[in-house]
């Protein structure tokens, strides 16, 4: 128990000994409520039995003596009716009968007025023991008048047996006595009338035995009643003719009891409980004497009924406990048995969270779950250390890949032109670009040259796809530009021969979209060819914004024998060029809404009055509030070039 | 069959020693044998002033004469400088052949048998009434059927061969019934086997019999006799004319006590019937806590004047005659007016 109590209440090995605890218990008390309700009714059925033939058992004692005696005085009235018998041989034959029936202390035949003679009130020849003797007298005088007394006047009346109430009989037999009177009849004048009446008096000392001799666990015992409720037997030898159980009960306010009493006395048998004021709930059987009418009781309480069932309980109850330890100990030992792994194999993953796969296992010689357990862990120490090994691998790699990608972002940045502005010696044109790529090297380009000292050549564009594809094909435009371009061709031969280029071997096909443009920065004829690409903005005079009108025609790289066409305006003073790729106007936000042409025209409007490089600003922060965070799809290019020649003479 | 022989007597000398043995528990032993010459002389003393006086009850020891054991228990006796002895009467001997004999001095009876006595010429007079009313009654079962007096008419009605039957004789010739009286001893078995259709009982002693017998109340119809213009008072004390002149002072304590001894049995009935019960067992004489408290109970009732006009241990005068009458036109015969003058049978002497 005290493992258990040592044990950290949300343990593992407590949980599941608690929960067998609680169960085996829950089981127990299960079982002992059957074992105890069946053995209960077992007992009380037992014990039912055991009263009632107790009590008919006594019964059947007492009835085996008095039923013999009462033929005594019955066979006698027979044979006195017969005149067997002569007058003055009464005592004589009295003394007989009472000297061989040990039963009968004492017989009487009492005559009817004036019937034994006619000169006679009273004659009653009375035989008694006293002592080994037996003494004769003659009953009946004013002062005895035995006419009026309930052994001769009840059967005389009735003209029935009668067993007289018990007696004490304090003058001769110092006992208690009981008379059982029988009437008899006689030859008067040709009629059969009552002749008197033939006692016995018989000692109720061996009843009394018998009736004690009755006992049921420690304190149950029987008594005998009388037929009006007197106690003719009793553990308590006070209660004997004095208490009835009528007064009993008022005595000790147990109405309950009277009923008893009343069924007792009326001769009717049950079984029957009653609450005593001492003893609690007693049980009582009873039933009546067939001889002389009384009732027979016995008693019997509850609790003691139950008393070895107790005994047996408390035995149970504590065998329960001593194996209810018994088993809490050898859970505890089995379960922490079984369970340390789970402690050992805790230690060994923090060892192997820090990052030593080589942590030493628990040994497990089973082969359970436990053992599972094991290989599981071993299978995931084996597998964390390969995965590490990969993972160094591949992670040094991609970094490797990182690092020529961002020396490849360079290179690319290297070659365009990124210095601002460019031509600080002309006072034509002002210039400014940006290029941020969504990925470290883009597919976007710009690139501007003077193709000689009147010319600008300038050109945007965007590679399909991204990554490094898309940079090395933005290279290959971007030199291919470099190598084309002259003041001699037209700015759609030059898109042409690009595209010529691009298009031998582009088994990829990726293509670019390209804006080319060529400005006469002396007199600001634009000659410009698109391929594909998103048309320009002008800003007329630093105020209207608006899309070039042009041509789309197909993006550069696809066909090597399209001719593109080329188109021309002219540009005035203040007048700004904006180009950009789709990367600006299909900027998405976090719900997927463009940023679209509209904004852009609105914005360039806004700021319609601003160099490149502020309007160029501008337009980056309004992409910004617009994507508000959400990551840059595509890469973001923009070039600006603002004119100021062909100025008005002032 | 039962032959009875109840004989039982109390003497103030157990108290007496009593008294003595708790009294030299608190004196030292070298103290001894004067204290024992000392306390002789005292108690020779006590008995030399105390007037002796012996009283006898109508019947064996029962609760109906509660009061006078407790008076001699309590010392109310004593303590009028009364040595009482109380005498019981046995089946052989009737409390008036005692009185008549000279064994007592002072006995209890019923008025009816009382002025009887009288009238048969002996001596006696009423100095006193105890109980106030009739306790007397009869009794049927329902199931017989009876339940107006006049069911009684034909039928037998079981009345006691010793006496008390004045009353039930005069109701049914006042009424002009015809009931077979059926005599019996003294129990009530011949009633509850049906041998009787009604039975003569009293309220505070045979009805509780028939009670704690097992018949219930709602079982059985009653017939108090008062209720029919019988309500004749019952246990008063007799002595005779001489016994009157010589010890009147003492008789008139013993009256004073004895009224005590009732008030003082009212106030602790537990205690009264545990004397009462304890009287029996010496007279052995069969009883039961239930059946005395109930007698107790009733006999007390019986002393209270209730409705009548008269003080406690007082004869009343319309009593007295109604008694008269009934015995004068029915039973009684041969006896001098003059004798049965309330002057001359009723000498007063409770306070």
């Amino acid at each position: 128990m005290n493992n258990l109590l040592k044990m950290k209440k949300n343990s593992l090995s407590f949980k599941i000994i608690s929960r067998i605890l609680l169960a085996c218990i829950a089981l127990g008390l299960i079982i002992f409520s059957l074992y105890y309700y069946f053995t209960r009714s077992t007992i009380e059925e037992a014990t039912r039995k055991d009263a009632i033939s107790l009590a008919e058992n006594s019964i059947n004692k007492i009835e085996e003596i008095i039923k013999p005696a009462e033929l005594i005085p019955t066979n006698l009235a027979w044979i006195i009716e017969t005149g067997s018998i002569q007058k003055d041989s009464i005592l004589s034959f009295l003394t007989k009968l009472v000297k061989n029936n040990p039963a009968i202390y004492a017989s009487a035949i009492a005559f009817e007025p004036y019937s034994f003679s006619a000169g006679q009130k009273f004659y009653a020849p009375y035989a008694f023991r006293n002592g080994p003797r037996i003494e004769t007298t003659i009953l009946g005088s004013d002062e005895y008048n035995y006419f009026i007394m309930d052994w001769y006047q009840i059967p005389a009346t009735l003209k029935q047996p009668y067993w007289s109430e018990p007696y004490y009989d304090e003058g001769g037999a110092g006992a208690l006595l009981s008379t059982y009177s029988v009437p008899f009849y006689m030859n008067k004048n040709g009629q059969r009338v009552l002749g008197g009446i033939i006692t016995i008096d018989i000692s109720l000392t061996w009843l009394t035995e018998i009736v004690n001799s009755v006992k049921i666990f420690e304190t149950g015992y029987a008594f005998l009643i009388s037929r009006n409720g007197v106690f003719v037997t009793y553990p308590d030898s006070s209660f004997i003719m004095n208490e009835s159980v009528f007064s009993l009960a008022k005595e000790q306010n147990m109405p309950e009891l009277r009923e008893i009493g009343r069924s007792m006395i009326k001769g009717e048998s049950n079984l029957t409980s009653v609450n005593d004021p001492e003893k609690g709930k007693v049980w009582i059987y009873y039933a009546r004497l067939p001889s002389t009418k009384w009732s027979l009781g016995v008693v019997y309480p509850h609790n003691e009924m139950y008393a070895s069932l107790r005994k047996l309980n408390m035995l149970i109850l504590l065998l329960s406990l001593a194996g209810l330890g018994v088993l809490v100990f050898f859970t505890i030992g089995i379960i922490k048995r079984l369970l340390s792994p789970l402690t050992k194999f805790s230690k060994s993953a923090r060892v192997i969270a820090e990052g030593n796969f080589n942590a030493e296992l628990p040994r497990i010689k089973s082969n359970d779950e436990m053992k599972e357990l094991h290989d599981s862990f071993e299978f995931m120490q084996k597998e964390l250390a390969d995965y590490i090994t990969n993972l160094k691998e591949t992670t040094s790699a991609k970094e490797k890949i990182e690092s020529e990608l961002r020396i490849a972002k360079e290179i690319q940045m290297g070659m365009i032109p990124h210095i601002f502005p460019p031509f600080p010696t002309l006072k034509e044109i002002d210039l400014f670009a940006s290029l941020e790529s969504a990925k470290e090297v883009g597919g976007d380009l710009y690139d501007f040259f003077l193709v000689d000292k009147n010319h600008l050549c300038f050109a945007i564009g965007d590679v399909s796809g991204k990554g490094i594809p898309a940079s090395l094909f933005m290279a290959v435009t971007r030199t291919l530009l470099r190598s084309v371009a002259d003041n001699k061709k037209s700015t759609a031969e030059i898109v042409g021969s690009i595209s010529k280029t691009l298009a031998l071997n582009n088994e990829s096909n990726m293509f670019v979209t390209f804006f080319l443009g060529i400005l006469n920065i002396r007199t600001g004829e634009l000659k410009y060819c698109n391929a594909g690409h998103n048309p320009p903005v002008l800003i007329k005079n630093k105020r209207d914004a608006e899309y070039f009108k042009i041509t789309k025609a197909i993006p550069i790289g696809l066909f090597e024998d399209f001719t593109y066409t080329e188109e021309s305006m002219v540009v005035e003073f203040n007048d700004q060029i904006f180009l950009y790729t789709d990367g600006l106007t299909e900027a998405e936000d976090a719900n997927n809404n463009l940023f679209g042409n509209d904004r852009l025209l609105a914005v360039l409007h806004k700021n319609a009055e601003a160099n490149p490089k502020l309007l160029i600003d501008e337009t980056k922060k309004e992409v910004s509030r617009h994507v508000n965070g959400f990551a840059q799809s595509d890469d973001l290019t923009m070039m600006s070039i603002i004119y100021y020649g062909g100025k008005p003479e002032k | 069959m039962r032959m009875k022989r109840n004989k039982t007597s109390l003497s103030i000398f157990d108290k007496i020693t009593k008294d003595h043995i708790l009294m030299g528990t608190l004196y030292q032993k070298k103290d001894k044998i004067i204290l024992i010459i000392f306390l002789f002389m005292i108690s020779f003393c006590v008995f030399a002033q105390n007037e002796k006086l012996t009283f006898s009850p109508q019947w064996l020891p029962q609760a109906q004469f509660a009061g006078y054991y407790v008076a001699m228990d309590q010392g109310f006796y004593k303590d009028e400088g009364l040595d009482v002895t109380i005498i019981h009467p046995s089946a052989s001997a009737s409390a008036f052949d005692y009185l008549k004999k000279g064994k007592a001095d002072v006995i209890s009876s019923f008025l009816m048998d009382g002025i009887k006595q009288r009238a048969k010429g002996v001596p006696l007079v009423n100095i006193g009434q105890l109980s106030q009313h009739s306790a007397l009654m009869m009794v049927t079962k329902k199931s017989s059927g009876i339940s107006q007096l006049k069911d009684l008419n034909h039928k037998r009605l079981g009345i006691w061969n010793s006496g008390f039957d004045d009353i039930p004789i005069a109701m049914m010739r006042e009424n002009n019934y015809q009931i077979e009286l059926v005599r019996v001893l003294n129990t009530i078995n011949l009633f509850l086997m049906d041998g009787v259709d009604a039975l003569t009982v009293m309220y505070y002693n045979e009805y509780d019999q028939i009670i704690n017998s097992g018949v219930n109340e709602d079982e059985l119809n009653k017939f108090f006799f008062s209720g029919y213009g019988f309500d004749i008072p019952e246990d008063g004390w007799y002595c005779l004319e001489s016994t009157y002149s010589e010890k009147k002072e003492a008789l008139q304590k013993f009256i004073k006590a004895t009224l005590k001894g009732w008030e003082y049995a009212a106030q602790h009935k537990d205690y009264t019937i545990h004397l009462v019960v304890s009287e029996m067992n010496k007279a052995h004489v069969a009883c039961n806590k239930a059946h005395q408290s109930w007698m107790l109970d009733r006999m007390l009732d019986l002393i209270e004047p209730g409705n009548k006009n008269v003080e406690k241990g007082h004869l009343l005068e319309q009593d007295y005659y109604r008694a008269v009458n009934i015995l004068k036109s029915r039973i009684l015969s041969d006896y001098k007016d003059s004798d049965l003058l309330l002057e001359n049978f009723y000498r007063p002497l409770a306070n």
